[in-house]
């Protein structure tokens, strides 16, 4: 078997005897929490392999994500599988709708469009009191079993740690298909040379809506899982610092490779731990480390490790 | 005499107070290679970016093979049948050679992507980014690009800028071949006089936007407001 096959393999399969070899319980929240980070960072990363554009509010898809299934199961509208359906569905459309219109604006003028959305979300949230209970945030009212599972499956770190850990291995495996199909290169191309893309006989705008849509939906799903464990939602999920830190992550994993954000967000995740332990200004450590990474490994931590397995002569 | 393939009547485009180009008429005949030559400044890009879709143009018509293709945008007119390549080399850098060959067969339903890499010495880069192979070896894929799915009609704007003298005359003779074996209709926009003289069987001279004169190579090479204005004494 190629190494390019079984090293992901081996990777997912030590990821999943990680309950089982860690004690604490308090790590164990720490990797679960760290692994719907990397869910989330996956989202974004995908949409700037993808699509060259930089989203600056994936928050509001996985807050919203979050505060469809707190609504939903509180109000008891629909069952909480169909929720939990609803919750990933309905940002992924938004996003493809949202992209037909701002795509076509590049650069930072379309990074600002994303913050902007994401933020009437969270402001959407916070004013209005009846819907959601404003800054005090809401319960999630989830139902005894989900999905034929024990509720008890998706609050408990050890099992929940595993529930997302699967979730994201056959995410970024769906992901490396899609890459490698003709769609993934499709929107390579476009996202090279748009112009040439269209040139040889190709629309360019739907391809791209459609990336970001699914980039919207990993991050729903993020929020999904997020909503599932904490069986609680704030505002903050759709604040804009959230969508930084997303980005902050896939910078220092890289994007080049797709599991290169979730490397990244597994990185902060613990580094922010470690650093906050140190000092209340941990940020400032953050934004220096991000320099050093931004200027030392310009391609993030995947890149480099990318770089010395070809080195080391290893068959991706 | 053939049939008009590519047809542009009345073809205006104007750019604040400067009308790049004035009121040009130009008609391709089939199995023509037709170089469009001129002074910077002259409207030759313009020409071939209003007649590709890429460029909008404020008055006129272009017709495909008799069929107005004058509300089509670039992509459009790419599927019907006219292709053009850049004077800027104009790839997709992180794809292989073979990726976006492939790609832009898919486009135009074609099966001759191997065909066309084998023709211009592409394939043993196909499994090489395009970024990392060399600037005539990139020119030679703009030109893939263009030529996949055999397009009725091709639009050359620049082909061997930036090419060595050596490189230039290979080019066009391997243009001169593809374009007869495949049945491809040129126009070609090139400031390379032994290019030019090398493949085309007709030429049109533009000058400040409006057509100076046309006729076949050895005549228009001994007009003497060509030769003085805009080819050099040299080639006379």
């Amino acid at each position: 078997m190629k190494m390019r096959v079984l090293l992901p393999l081996l990777f997912a399969a030590a990821g999943a005897l990680l309950p089982g070899l860690v004690g604490s319980t308090l790590l164990m929240t720490l990797l679960t929490q760290a692994v719907i980070n990397a869910m989330l960072a996956t989202g974004v990363g995908f949409m700037v392999r993808q699509n060259g554009m930089v989203s600056f509010g994936h928050a509001g898809f996985f807050g919203l994500a979050a505060y469809i299934v707190a609504l939903c199961t509180t109000n008891h509208v629909v069952t909480a599988e169909f929720a939990v359906l609803l919750a990933v569905a309905l940002p992924m459309l938004l996003a493809f709708l949202l992209g037909l219109a701002i795509l076509r604006i590049a650069g930072v003028a379309f990074s600002m469009l994303t913050l902007a959305v994401a933020q009437s979300f969270y402001e959407l949230m916070l004013r209005w009191r009846e819907l959601a209970n404003g800054d005090d945030g809401m319960a999630a009212e989830l139902p005894p079993r989900l999905f034929g599972a024990g509720i008890a499956v998706f609050q408990t770190p050890e099992s929940m740690f595993l529930v997302c850990w699967a979730a994201l291995m056959v995410v970024l495996a769906g992901l490396w298909l899609l890459s490698r199909s003709h769609f993934g290169t499709l929107t390579i191309a476009i996202r090279e040379n748009e112009e040439r893309a269209r040139f040889i006989g190709y629309e360019t705008l739907l391809p791209r809506a459609l990336v970001y849509a699914l980039s919207a939906g990993i991050a729903a799903l993020a929020g999904v899982m997020f909503a599932l464990y904490n069986a609680f939602v704030t505002p903050d999920v759709l604040y804009w610092s959230l969508s930084g830190e997303a980005l902050v992550m896939a910078v220092i994993g890289g994007t080049k490779a797709i599991w290169g954000p979730a490397l990244g967000a597994v990185i902060f995740f613990l580094f922010k731990d470690v650093a906050g332990d140190l000092t209340e200004h941990w940020p400032a450590i953050i934004g220096g480390t991000l320099i050093v990474v931004t200027v030392l490994l310009p391609r993030g931590a995947s890149g480099s490790l990318l770089a010395l397995v070809e080195r080391l002569g290893v068959r991706r | 005499m053939s049939e008009i393939v590519l047809e542009g009547t009345g073809l205006t485009r104007q750019y604040g107070g400067f009308r790049a180009l004035d009121d040009v008429s130009i008609m391709v005949r089939r199995g023509e290679i037709r170089g469009l030559i001129g002074p910077n400044g002259a409207g030759k890009s313009t020409l071939i970016d209003v007649l590709s879709g890429r460029g909008a143009f404020s008055r006129g018509t272009v017709k495909l093979e008799g069929r107005d293709i004058s509300g089509l945008n670039a992509r459009q007119r790419r599927l019907a049948g006219l292709a053009r390549s850049f004077q800027r080399t104009n790839i997709f850098g992180d794809l292989t050679v073979g990726e976006q060959v492939h790609l832009a067969a898919r486009a135009a339903e074609a099966e001759n992507a191997g065909e066309v890499m084998e023709a211009l010495a592409l394939a043993p880069l196909a499994d090489r980014r395009a970024a990392d192979v060399s600037y005539g070896d990139q020119r030679r894929l703009d030109l893939a690009l263009a030529l996949v799915g055999r397009p009725r009609v091709l639009l050359l704007d620049e082909p061997a800028a930036g090419l060595t003298m050596q490189e230039s005359l290979t080019l066009a003779a391997l243009l001169r071949d593809l374009a007869q074996r495949w049945q491809v209709t040129v126009l070609i926009v090139e400031h390379d006089m032994d290019v030019i003289f090398a493949i085309c069987s007709s030429l049109t001279v533009l000058h400040l936007g409006r057509i100076l004169v046309e006729g076949p190579p050895e005549q228009v090479r001994v007009m003497p407001e060509v030769v003085t204005a805009y080819l050099g004494s040299s080639v006379a």
